[in-house]
C-alpha cells in the first residue's frame, strides 16, 4: 500500500510541510520577542537566491543551505534595527522587507533564472523502518530536513519553556517595560530574536530551491509560504510544536489536489478551493480561539508588534 | 571605550519643513545605497538613475504612464490611510482590490452596455467598491466584536481573493471568462460604455481625475464630518471616545469598510481604466501591498498620498518602460530594488521627524 495516491501525497506534504515549518518557527522566536515581523515572504526569497548562487558555484549542499540562512539573518537585522532601534512601524518596515527582498533577490538572481541545479537531498532511508505501511514513507524515508525541522521544533520549545533564557524571551514578548526593570536587554533580545527568525526564513527558501522546486524564479520559488507561515503562527497559537503539526496539515492542503484529482470518488473540488482552505482554517482559528478575552490563553505576545522605549514608559 | 553615548530625544516642537525635509533625505539616502549594489553589479549608478528618471518623469508618455499606475496607488494608499491612522492595520488591500475588480467587471458585463458611458463607469466603480468593502466586512465584524487581529484576517483574505479571482479566470467558465478565447484563459473585455475614456492619444485615463476627486472626498470626511470626528477620536483612545458616548464598534467597522471600499475602487478604475476585464495577469499584482507603503511615505494625508502615489509610480513604470529602451541595458529588476531601499530609508528617516539624536558625554572621570 505504499505506493498508493494517498500515501504517496501524505509523504509528499511531510516535504511539503518543512519550508513552512521553518519559516513559521523562526516567525515564532520573532513573534515571542514581541516584534511582529510581515517580511517573511521577503527572507526566503533572499536565502534561496543566495543558497542557489552558492550551490550552483559550490555544488555543496549544506554550504549553499548555511549561507542561504545566513543571508536571510542578515537580511532581517534591517527590519530588526528599522522596528527596535528606529521604533518604525513594524508592519509598513515588514511589508517594505518583502518588496525589497523581492525586487533584490531578483536583480541578484537575473543571471540564474530558468537554469536547473543539479543538487538535492538525498532521502534516509531507515533500513527497514521505512517498509512500515504508511508510517515508514511519511516518517523513515525522508530526506534529513524534515528530521532537523522536528529536531529544530523540540529545541525552540524547549527553550522558551523550559529555560531560563526561554523565560526572558517571553518576558520581552509580554512585558518589555517589566523585563528592563529586572535587567533583561529588551532591545538585543529583540535583535537577537528577530535574526534568528531570519535565519529560519532564510534556510526555508534555501531549502524551497535546494530541495524542492528544480530551478530558481522570483515568483515561483516561495509561491506565498512565507505568507501561510504567518498564519501558520497564529493558527498554532504560538507553539513550537503545533506548528509542526500545522505545518503538515497545510503542506497537505497544498499537495492534495494531484491526489484529489486522480480519485474516481472524490468530488470535482478545484483546486483553488483548495489553496483557500489553509487561509480560511487560520480566519476560523482566529475567530474562536483569538477573542480578546482567550488572547492572553492563546499564548499572543501582549507587546507583539509595539515599540519598546524606555524614556517614555 | 568611546566617551559619548547617542541617544534619540522626542522633539518638542517640529518644523513644517522638518516634515518636508524628512522624505526627501529619505530618498536621496536611499538613492545613495541603491547605487552600492549597482556598482556592485558593475553598473554606473548615474547612468541608471538618469534613464530611471528619463524613462518616467521626462517625456510626455512617460509622464502619463507614470500617473497611469499612480491612480489604483492613490486609492490603496487612501485604504490603508483611512484604517491606519486609526490604528486599523488593514493590510488586505490587495485583496480587496481584487473583490473591487471582480464585482466592478460584472458590472461592466452585466449592466454597463446600455447605460451611456458615464453612468457605465459609474456602475464599474460603484460595484467595485461594494466588493471591496464587503471583503472588508468579516475583518470589520470580527474585529469590532471579538477584537480579532484585522491584521491576519484582512491577510488571510487577500490570498483568499487571489485564488477566487483566478477560479473565476482559469479554474471554471465563469461569467468572466472570455469564451471565444480559447488557447489562453481570458477574462471578457467589459463593453466601451464601461471605460473611462483615454486622455488623447495616450494611456492615461480619466480615473486620473476620479482618483484625486476622491483623495478630496476622504480629506473632507475626516476633516468636516462628525464621522470623522469619531474616527479621529476612536483612533488616539477608545478609551476616551467610550467616555464621550461615540459608538466604537460602529466607527471601527465604519472605518474598515471605507477602506474596504477605497481598495474596491482601485481594482474597479483598473478594470475600468487598463485591463478593461478580469485579468489576474493584466492587472498590476501588488497594487494593495505598495499603497500600504505609500500611505505610511504621505503619513496619511491625502494629499501628500496623490504626490507619493506619484512618485512611486514612476518608479515602477521606469521597470516596465526600461525594457522597451535602447542602448544601455538598465536591468527591469532595478527599479523594484530601488523602491525597496527607498521605502526603508523612508520608514527609517520617519524617526527623525519625531525624534533627534542627541550626544551626551558620558562622566569619564568616574570611570578612570
Amino acid at each position: 500500500m505504499n505506493d498508493t495516491a494517498i500515501v504517496l501525497t501524505l509523504a509528499a506534504a511531510v516535504a511539503a510541510a518543512v519550508p513552512i515549518a521553518l519559516a513559521a518557527l523562526g516567525e515564532l522566536l520573532s513573534e515571542k520577542s514581541g516584534v511582529l515581523n510581515l517580511g517573511v515572504e521577503g527572507m526566503m526569497l533572499i536565502g534561496a537566491v543566495m543558497a542557489f548562487q552558492v550551490g550552483d558555484a559550490s555544488g555543496s549542499l549544506w554550504l549553499a543551505l548555511l549561507v542561504g540562512s545566513v543571508a536571510g539573518a542578515v537580511f532581517s537585522s534591517i527590519h530588526a534595527f528599522l522596528s527596535v532601534t528606529l521604533r518604525a512601524n513594524q508592519i509598513v518596515s515588514g511589508l517594505a522587507l518583502v518588496i525589497f527582498g523581492t525586487g533584490l533577490s531578483t536583480f541578484i538572481g537575473k543571471s540564474i533564472e530558468g537554469k536547473p541545479l543539479a543538487t538535492d537531498f538525498t532521502p534516509i532511508r531507515w533500513g527497514p523502518l521505512g517498509d512500515i505501511p504508511l508510517l515508514g514513507p511519511l516518517l523513515f524515508d525522508q530526506d534529513p530536513m524534515v528530521y532537523a525541522t522536528i529536531a529544530i521544533a523540540i529545541l525552540i520549545a524547549f527553550y522558551l519553556n523550559r529555560t531560563k533564557a526561554g523565560l526572558s524571551v517571553r518576558a520581552v514578548g509580554e512585558s518589555p517595560g517589566t523585563a528592563d526593570t529586572m535587567g533583561i536587554a529588551v532591545a538585543a533580545t529583540r535583535y537577537a530574536h528577530v535574526m534568528a527568525g531570519g535565519f529560519l526564513a532564510g534556510m526555508a527558501g534555501a531549502y524551497l530551491v535546494l530541495g524542492q522546486v528544480p530551478s530558481w524564479s522570483q515568483d515561483g520559488t516561495t509561491a506565498g509560504i512565507g505568507w501561510i507561515a504567518l498564519a501558520l503562527v497564529v493558527f498554532a497559537s504560538w507553539r513550537p510544536l503545533r506548528v509542526l503539526l500545522g505545518a503538515f496539515l497545510f503542506g497537505f492542503a497544498r499537495r492534495a489536489n494531484f491526489w484529489l484529482q486522480g480519485e474516481e470518488w472524490a468530488p470535482n473540488i478545484p483546486a483553488e478551493f483548495l489553496s483557500m482552505l489553509p487561509y480560511l482554517l487560520t480566519i476560523a482559528v482566529l475567530v474562536v480561539w483569538g477573542s480578546r478575552d482567550l488572547r492572553r490563553r492563546v499564548g499572543a505576545p501582549m507587546a507583539l508588534g509595539v515599540p519598546y522605549v524606555r524614556d517614555e514608559r | 571605550m568611546i566617551p559619548f553615548r547617542i541617544r534619540l530625544e522626542r522633539r518638542l516642537e517640529r518644523h513644517w519643513w522638518q516634515t518636508a525635509a524628512t522624505p526627501l533625505l529619505s530618498i536621496l539616502a536611499a538613492l545613495a545605497a541603491g547605487a552600492i549594489f549597482l556598482l556592485i553589479e558593475g553598473f554606473n549608478p548615474l547612468t541608471v538613475y538618469r534613464e530611471l528618471f528619463e524613462a518616467s518623469f521626462t517625456s510626455r508618455y512617460g509622464i502619463t504612464d507614470s500617473l497611469t499606475i499612480a491612480v489604483p496607488l492613490i486609492l490603496t494608499g487612501l485604504a490603508a490611510a483611512v484604517a491606519f491612522r486609526m490604528n486599523l492595520f488593514n493590510i488586505g488591500a490587495e485583496g480587496q482590490l481584487y473583490l473591487g475588480a471582480i464585482f466592478g467587471s460584472w458590472a461592466g458585463l452585466a449592466i454597463a452596455a446600455d447605460l451611456p458611458t458615464i453612468l457605465g463607469v459609474a456602475a464599474v466603480l460603484i460595484a467595485g467598491a461594494v466588493g471591496g468593502a464587503l471583503w472588508a466586512a468579516p475583518a470589520a465584524v470580527f474585529k469590532a466584536y471579538f477584537g480579532t487581529s484585522e491584521i491576519i484576517t484582512t491577510l488571510m483574505l487577500t490570498f483568499i481573493a487571489l485564488f477566487l479571482m483566478r477560479y473565476l479566470i482559469f479554474g471554471s467558465k465563469s461569467y468572466w471568462r472570455d469564451p471565444e478565447v480559447t488557447n489562453f484563459p481570458q477574462g471578457k473585455k467589459i463593453p466601451p460604455t464601461a471605460r473611462f475614456e483615454l486622455w488623447s492619444d495616450t494611456r492615461l485615463h480619466w480615473g486620473l481625475v476620479a482618483a484625486i476627486g476622491i483623495a478630496l472626498l476622504v480629506w473632507a470626511i475626516i476633516r468636516f464630518t462628525s464621522l470623522g470626528f469619531d474616527m479621529n477620536v476612536v483612533g488616539s483612545s477608545q478609551n476616551a471616545a467610550r467616555y464621550a458616548g461615540i459608538p466604537v464598534r460602529r466607527t471601527v467597522i465604519v472605518a474598515l469598510l471605507m477602506s474596504g471600499a477605497l481598495g474596491g475602487l482601485a481594482g474597479a478604475t483598473e478594470v475600468a481604466g487598463r485591463a478593461y476585464a478580469l485579468d489576474p495577469n493584466g492587472l498590476e499584482l501588488g497594487l494593495g501591498f505598495t499603497g500600504i507603503v505609500v500611505a505610511a511615505l504621505a503619513r496619511y494625508n491625502p494629499f501628500a498620498i496623490i504626490l507619493v502615489a506619484t512618485f512611486l509610480g514612476g518608479l515602477r513604470n521606469a521597470g516596465v518602460a526600461l525594457q522597451g529602451l535602447p542602448g544601455e541595458r538598465v536591468p527591469v529588476e532595478v527599479s523594484l530594488m530601488l523602491q525597496g531601499v527607498i521605502l526603508l530609508f523612508a520608514i527609517g528617516g520617519e524617526i527623525f521627524s519625531h525624534y533627534r539624536l542627541s550626544m551626551t558625554r558620558l562622566n569619564t572621570v568616574a570611570a578612570a
